[in-house]
């Protein structure tokens, strides 16, 4: 009865933990309203083109070509063959979220596709499943127009706030609870300040401004607000800001040093080089001098006389 | 004599209206061949003739073959380019983070940076190198190339001032001057340089290539090839060969001024200064005093394994 036990309670153990390895495998903990979201435009064989070249340059080295099974089997865990059950079960929008964050060894591609992208991505994966069956999205594009975003900066408190509205026919409307990002340009991309937010009732969102953040020469920054909203889409607004540091520090080969060019040699080199030249050259005079006093005190006329 | 001044007199009136009608169907023909050449000759100048905007902003009219595209020559275009290579960019600091706990020895950054300056394939600008310092410790992979030293060894060593610093902190070479002494080969700790040995890869393709110093490409014989954070394309806004290249997330390029480095693979932008300060950020040979530009992160928590093929080959080194 004992042993009988023990050997339920090991059965049990190896089962559960199995399972849980087998979840934990698949939990990317996707939001349910992630989960639902759709394409705005139809699958066709040229969008899945467009998603195979994207695919290429960025999934292919670790995932492999779709039904081949080469995918990159030395990483832990292994990254899954694309056409296989286990991606095509999930639904467009699970396979958008899982694109955009990543998650242990897969890198988010949130920066690097755009979101057409990322869905053309999508398209291609979708190719080798015959039994797919596309559902649209039912938002509607040219409503994001309609959005009016407006950013303000307190200095007291170092925050920069934004209002996200909607003009619509019937009156202007508050955004509320949509995601909102600040970034603050900079040259090879856009980076990201605080951290997301959502807006409240009143479409307002704050975000807490860093004090060392290097601006131009004038302290001026460059700010990129983005606003996803589920039925007005993806909106940007950018404005200069003068919220930055000033920076304006001088060029790295503007000091003197052995390396530089001629003109930027150290002090101490040029006055050593005019040193030995002066002192080779007054070697020379002192020669000159002394043989034209040889020829004076050796004149024979003057001995004669 | 006398028959040449009857001959007039003989002619009948059939005779002169033959004539006439010879002179008319001929003036007709003539005629028509006339105005069909002065038409052809409208057509001709409507095809012939472009209008041209001067300078001073004056629109005329000239011929075709006497217009000529204004081109560069082979020489001007050279000159403008090393001028640019010389110059940078101005108010930027570049800077490169190297992350070792990412780096599983894809070697992509090697194939692009090949690729982009026509190396051979013996040849790199960038290596990853297989890592150990003691039995005791984890092996991992360590991606090295010019450190781009804010006190270079090399700059200073160079006798023809071949080889210089930009105000943007790029070390680069230029090969219109270089005279092949290697001295800085010999000058630089990080064995950052390479000597271009025998004749370049895609020497008959790039025979009508003007040098672009910020590329080094054509790539010549008897001078030296060195990684040059592709300035090329820094200019344009885009991220180095290497950065954009590797699948792991190893890079991160960006401007010191700015505070801010790009991943070249998520494209992720984060604060420089915070970046070195949450990952014990090192330099490499810090006490030679090269102040180099480029900044590694220790292997901590290494996302990826040491292959096992190249685990033997670190244990063999360690032992010798």
């Amino acid at each position: 009865m004992y042993k009988k036990n023990i050997g339920l309670k090991l059965t049990t153990i190896i089962l559960g933990s199995l399972l849980a390895i087998n979840v934990a495998a698949q939990n990317w903990n996707i939001p349910a309203d992630q989960s639902a979201k759709n394409s705005s435009f139809p699958f066709n064989a040229s969008t899945a083109k467009e998603g195979e070249a994207i695919f290429t340059k960025n999934c292919v080295s670790c995932h492999g070509n779709p039904g081949k099974g080469n995918s990159l089997k030395s990483l832990s865990p292994i990254p899954p063959d694309l056409a296989g059950a286990v991606t095509q079960h999930r639904t467009d929008g699970d396979i958008f979220y899982i694109i955009s964050t990543g998650r242990v060894i897969m890198p988010s591609f949130k920066d690097v596709l755009t979101d057409q992208d990322r869905w053309k991505v999508i398209s291609y994966i979708r190719s080798f499943n015959k039994d797919y069956v596309q559902v649209l999205s039912k938002f509607d594009s040219g409503k994001s127009k309609l959005v009016k975003i407006t950013m303000e900066f307190d200095a007291k408190t170092n925050q920069i706030k934004v209002l996200v509205k909607a003009n619509e026919t019937t009156g202007v409307v508050s955004l509320k609870n949509d995601e909102v990002e600040l970034f603050a340009k900079r040259y090879f991309g856009k980076l990201q300040i605080d951290k997301t937010n959502r807006t409240d009732a009143n479409g307002l969102v704050v975000f807490s401004f860093p004090k060392d953040l290097p601006g131009d020469k004038n302290g001026n920054v460059d700010l990129i607000v983005s606003v996803n909203d589920d039925s007005y889409g993806e909106v940007q607004y950018q404005k200069v800001f003068k919220v930055g540091v000033p920076t304006n520090k001088p060029s790295l080969t503007e000091k003197r040093a052995i390396w530089n060019v001629l003109a930027k040699a150290p002090v101490w080199l040029i006055l050593t080089y005019l040193f030995c030249v002066f002192l080779v050259l007054s070697v020379f005079g002192y020669i000159v001098y002394n043989l034209f006093k040889l020829n004076k005190s050796s004149d024979i006329k003057n001995l004669k006389s | 004599m006398s028959e040449k001044e009857d001959k007039p007199k003989n002619k009948t009136r059939r005779e002169f209206l033959q004539e006439l009608g010879y002179v008319g169907i001929g003036a007709v023909i003539g005629g028509s061949a006339i105005f069909a050449g002065i038409n052809y000759d409208k057509r001709k100048r409507q095809i012939d003739r472009i209008k041209v905007l001067t300078a001073e902003n004056e629109l005329i009219e000239i011929d075709r073959k006497d217009a000529g595209k204004v081109v560069k020559s082979k020489q001007e275009v050279l000159t403008y380019l090393q001028k640019e290579g010389r110059e940078g960019i101005v108010g930027k600091r570049w800077v490169m983070v190297i992350d070792l706990s990412r780096c599983r020895n894809a070697r992509k950054c090697m194939s692009s940076c090949q690729s982009a300056h026509h190396l051979r394939p013996e040849q790199s600008h960038i290596t990853t190198l297989k890592m150990q310092e003691s039995l005791d410790t984890p092996p991992y992979y360590m991606p090295k190339q010019c450190q781009h030293c804010d006190n270079p060894p090399c700059v200073a060593v160079c006798p023809v001032d071949a080889t210089f610093k930009r105000p943007d902190g790029i070390v680069l070479i230029d090969n219109e001057r270089c005279i092949g002494c290697r001295f800085c080969i010999a000058a630089c700790p990080y064995s950052a340089r390479y000597f271009n040995w025998s004749k370049p890869l895609h020497e008959q393709e790039d025979k009508d290539l003007t040098y672009n110093v910020e590329l080094n490409v054509p790539q010549r014989k008897g001078t030296i090839t060195k990684c040059l954070f592709s300035a090329d394309r820094v200019r344009e806004g885009k991220l180095p060969y290497c950065v954009g290249a590797c699948p792991n997330g190893v890079f991160y390029f960006g401007d010191e001024n700015e505070d801010a480095v790009t991943n070249g693979t998520t494209k992720e932008t984060v604060r420089f200064k915070k970046l070195l300060e949450d990952n014990g950020g090192y330099r490499l040979m810090a006490e030679l005093g090269t102040n180099p530009r480029v900044y590694y992160l220790p292997p901590k928590g290494k996302s990826y394994p040491f292959q096992d093929k190249d685990r033997e080959e670190a244990e063999e080194h360690l032992k010798g």
